[in-house]
């Protein structure tokens, strides 16, 4: 059995594999429709599949891609979130993608901090960037509550996007800024106490 | 530790080695798809459609657990092209696909001593019974390779729709059948 040797994250309620084949009808059905405006989309089924095999070829190409984000108990998937540097990728990317109808519970959130922290420690990486077509706002709003702020001076990827600039290992090892988002992740698991806006993805 | 695909096949021939792609194979075969030369294969293609499609072609394996086959130099290693079964969404029959990344590969029965080789180990482990390739009516040399690896063309035999594959010929393979 071919397979690939991407490692495996864990959080409090999502586990974060490679992506595989039986994994692929959620990716088509999202790059398939009009959630995908903003990442290139909506695809031909033929567009769609080349891009889902080419995000595990990342993996191998540089060392990092895209985790699928599964729920720990039910294994079913909400999207993926991970590393992405593509050719004319100025620097390299923390990407996401949640499926819209699983949008709103935090997992973006949960799973892009888990996948920072990883290529920041893991991996080694000095700072990330997120490009952003700026009509996304669920996506810019993650990027803001991950701590990333807008880069006016960063390379663009062709001009229509916003470069969201992570902050840098040293500002999350043990910041309020992590505390916060560690704090937030737990409010959706147990929302008690829900945040001062709260947010809509 | 590097991110690799691994449990894949290693095939041997005369001239050659054909093993399932790496990393290093990406950017000899960019040039290939950004030259014009990748002309009847949808190319020339911009850097960044080409790197894509590049790391498809490794994600192929891990989707269908079987894929394009690199084939190398047996003496330096150097990779010259891929060749083997290819099935990706959209694609009406499972293909066997070759392309030459440079010029000096064609006009020595390399790349139909990589093709032979892939596609008997097709035959072999996957159990297909038939399969084709689509190939555009221009490309002369490859319909020659076509025929010459015992391939005829199937008037009836329909091809992916997609943009620019107007003018697609479908050469169809047999199990056994080796001109």
């Amino acid at each position: 059995m071919t397979a690939m040797n991407i490692p495996v994250l864990e959080t409090a309620r999502l586990v974060m594999r490679g992506p595989e084949a039986e994994d692929y009808p959620d990716f088509k059905a999202t790059f398939t429709s009009y959630r995908a405006r903003f990442m290139g989309g909506p695809l031909n089924p033929y567009e769609s599949w080349m891009l889902y095999a080419a995000e595990i070829g990342h993996w191998q190409i540089r060392g990092y891609g895209m985790w699928m984000i599964h729920d720990k108990a039910t294994d079913e998937t909400y999207g993926m979130a991970g590393g992405w540097k593509p050719a004319k990728w100025p620097e390299p990317e923390i990407a996401w993608v949640i499926w819209p109808e699983k949008a709103g519970r935090g997992y973006a959130l949960e799973a892009v901090h888990a996948a920072r922290h990883y290529l920041y420690d893991q991996l080694g990486w000095e700072g990330a960037v997120s490009y952003i077509d700026p009509k996304n706002l669920d996506s810019i709003r993650l990027a803001e509550r991950l701590g990333a702020w807008k880069d006016h001076d960063a390379a663009t990827i062709d001009g229509n996007d916003a470069v969201y600039r992570h902050p840098a290992p040293a500002a999350l090892d043990d910041s309020q800024l992590a505390h916060g988002i560690e704090m937030e992740i737990s409010h959706y698991r147990d929302p008690l106490f829900k945040p001062k806006g709260w947010s809509i993805d | 530790m590097s991110v690799t695909l691994f449990n894949t096949p290693v095939i041997e021939t005369e001239r050659l080695v054909l093993r399932a792609p790496q990393a290093s194979d990406v950017e000899p075969g960019i040039t290939f798809l950004m030259d014009d030369r990748s002309r009847y294969m949808g190319g020339p293609q911009s850097r960044f459609q080409a790197w894509r499609t590049m790391g498809h072609v490794t994600g192929h394996w891990v989707m269908r657990g079987y894929g394009m086959f690199i084939y190398c130099d047996r003496e330096t290693g150097e990779p010259l092209g891929a060749t083997g079964p290819y099935f990706p969404e959209g694609w009406v029959e499972p293909e066997f696909g070759w392309s030459a990344w440079s010029p000096e590969t064609e006009g020595k029965g390399i790349v139909r001593e990589a093709a032979a080789a892939a596609r008997d180990w097709a035959w072999d482990n996957l159990g297909w019974t038939t399969a084709v390739s689509y190939i555009d009516q221009d490309n002369a040399r490859s319909i020659a390779l076509a025929e010459r690896l015992g391939a005829v063309h199937d008037p009836d035999g329909a091809h992916p729709d997609l943009d620019g594959w107007e003018g697609t010929l479908v050469f169809r393979h047999t199990p056994g059948v080796s001109a």
